[in-house]
């Protein structure tokens, strides 16, 4: 199913969570939300599952607008946060639940609703534990009974808010790829909320970055990683260093000393922004960054080192191979690859 | 309880447990209990085995004492289940809805706890007497409720509001509102969302409330013997009938009934326990 979103507000008393924001899904699509805690996400998302609803613009599924329509009619599967699975109902019951709910006309017969919650719980690599109460699982298995149980209704179109939040770092893996998995086997169109960017460029097939309320990129993972649209999506999305710079008459400016980079972007001040691994030690000054080694940390292949530029209070990040890493206490020039130059953003700006 | 701190190198009473002072609160509890109920209770019994065995059947099972002990309990489950339903209601709006004057309106139901109940009595009774500004409208369709069983109940439901309201607030407060989107998400009516989802979670307080409103009303003296006008065999409560033989210097005439209904009181409570360790159980915590 498509799912379409058309200049849609949302305020809450002063607060804007949503200004002017549209949006497209294509059938089959696995889409993240991306961005920090109030940045509108998770908004965004109850919009399109009618759990909220705008104050101006429209939502459609498959070219038909259902911007009116409550939650109960739009037939999405919806994963919440946390879980919300139901306390008094064993693990069977709560699958089995929007099936139970169902007018008796359209409602499976009584077997017919145990075969599809088995089905389910085979689905969910949950077999045995239909029996079970939501109190007797872990966060993992919660989880995937909370999916089985927005699956049962057959939707279209699954929701997930934050779905591995609240688990440990290897379960929240092993549950990454077996969603991945059965969004594919299923022919779902998914859209999930995270804050977790390694999360969002792992799973989905396109991420959409947002900010204050608005989307600043709507990009597949590698686009975003390597071709961030803005200083917010460079900053949020992998790590960065950045610099403040001013770009004058072709040049990049640092500490009022020429940089050995390309001057894209228009003049004036700006912040240079470049990754860890894109980073190089040069043996001369001329044209690199002054920093501070303050410590060198083992990861991966390489090492990270860590310390300050020189001349501003600012950290930095870069991974090195192991044979070049230098002491600790040691100053050193850093040649900054792949460079992005964003204009700086003032105050008035954002607001 | 000194014992019980020293002693236990292998306690009998219970797993060996990180948190410090079992036998200090335990013994102390104890202590408080014997204090406080259970020794003045157990005085009720020694003071009605005065009586003799016969003399016991004749006070606490005469025709009068059994028509008070059914008007007594009768009327309180009767006001306890009408609580039930309407103490769930003003907690839901509670919990559910801000409007202006909640804060009133959360004060207003506590006030049958903090009212004197003679004055409750006092005051229902004006309403509901024939001439009282409700009565007057009641009783040309020929309903009595002053000085007849359902001014009982009247009282008794005024006396037992708050502790369906307090008992079932905090828990419904606690029903996270995400159950009730995803029941909503699932495609289920409000009805069903209440009735397959909230009503099974609030179910253990809700029997909480009813029990204590329950108790409260078995018990209840001062409202109730305003309104109820006390003719014996039609609107004469156990309590009242316990004051009467006091009145007569009749002590262990007043303790054998005291005796009867601590006994019926307590079973009640014991069936409302085990109910709510059942509905809890359900809920498998």
């Amino acid at each position: 199913m498509s799912i379409r979103l058309e200049n849609i507000s949302k305020r809450f008393g002063a607060f804007t969570a949503l200004g002017d924001v549209s949006l497209e899904a294509r059938p089959g699509e696995f889409l993240a939300l991306l961005g920090p805690s109030g940045s509108g996400k998770t908004t965004l998302l109850r919009i399109m599952a009618g759990l909220e609803f705008p104050d101006c613009g429209r939502v459609s599924f498959d070219g038909e607008d259902v911007t009116g329509l409550k939650v109960a009619d739009r037939h999405v599967g919806f994963v919440f946060q946390h879980y919300a699975l139901f306390r008094h109902m064993t693990v069977a019951e709560n699958i089995a639940f929007g099936l139970n709910v169902r007018r008796r006309r359209d409602r499976p017969t009584r077997s017919a609703i145990d075969a599809r919650v088995q089905e389910l719980l085979d689905l969910v690599q949950l077999g045995s534990l239909g029996h079970r109460y939501p109190a007797q699982l872990s966060g993992g298995q919660r989880q995937r009974v909370a999916l089985a149980r927005a699956l049962a209704v057959d939707p279209k179109l699954l929701l997930l808010d934050e779905p591995f939040g609240a688990l440990d770092a290897r379960v929240r893996k092993d549950l990454r790829r077996w969603l991945r998995e059965l969004h594919d086997r299923m022919g779902l169109t998914s859209i999930f909320v995270t804050h977790d960017q390694e999360e969002a460029l792992e799973l989905a097939d396109r991420v959409v970055v947002m900010d204050h309320g608005v989307i600043e990129q709507v990009a597949t993972p590698l686009h975003i990683y390597n071709e961030p649209a803005s200083a917010f999506v460079f900053d949020f999305v992998g790590e960065s260093n950045r610099v403040p710079v001013v770009v004058a008459r072709g040049k990049v400016l640092y500490l009022g000393q020429p940089l050995d980079v390309p001057a894209i972007g228009a003049d004036g001040p700006s912040e240079l922004f470049f990754r860890p691994h894109d980073a190089e030690i040069v043996k001369s000054d001329t044209g690199a960054i002054p920093a501070l080694v303050a410590q060198v940390r083992p990861k991966g292949a390489g090492v990270r080192v860590e310390g300050k530029f020189i001349g501003i209070d600012r950290p930095f990040e870069i991974d090195v191979a192991a044979e070049d890493a230098p002491e600790p206490g040691r100053i050193i020039a850093l040649k900054p690859g792949h460079p992005r130059l964003f204009p700086t953003h003032t105050h008035e700006d954002q607001a | 309880m000194i014992a019980a701190i020293a002693l236990p190198r292998r306690p009998l009473l219970r797993a060996p447990s990180v948190i410090p002072g079992f036998g200090l609160t335990f013994g102390f509890t104890l202590a408080w209990l014997c204090l406080v109920v259970l020794i003045p209770l157990s005085a009720v019994f020694i003071r009605s085995a005065g009586l003799g065995f016969q003399d016991f059947i004749d006070v606490g099972f005469s025709a009068r004492a059994l028509a008070a002990y059914r008007l007594s309990f009768g009327a309180a489950f009767g006001a306890a289940l009408i609580n039930a339903v309407f103490g769930l209601l003003v907690a839901w709006v509670l919990v559910r809805y801000d409007f202006a004057g909640k804060r009133i309106v959360n004060a207003l139901v506590d006030l049958p706890f903090a009212l004197p109940t003679a004055v409750a009595g006092i005051a229902l009774t004006a309403l509901y007497a024939g001439n009282g500004w409700i009565g007057q409208f009641l009783e040309p369709h020929g309903i009595k409720v002053a000085y007849t069983p359902l001014g009982v109940v009247i009282a008794l439901v005024f006396i037992g509001l708050p502790f369906v309201v307090r008992s079932v607030e905090p828990v419904l407060a606690d029903v996270g509102h995400d159950v009730e989107e995803a029941a909503a998400s699932l495609g289920a009516n409000r009805w069903q969302t209440f009735r397959r989802v909230i009503l099974p979670a609030i179910l253990p307080s809700l029997l909480t409330g009813f029990a204590l409103a329950f108790a409260r009303g078995v018990g209840e003296y001062g409202s109730v013997i305003f309104i109820a006008g006390n003719m014996p065999f039609v609107s004469e409560i156990a309590p009242l009938l316990i004051i009467t033989q006091l009145e007569q210097y009749n002590y262990a005439g007043a303790t054998a009934i005291a005796a009867v209904m601590l006994i019926a009181s307590f079973l009640l409570l014991l069936l409302i326990n085990a109910l709510q360790i059942w509905s809890r159980r359900r809920m498998a915590s």
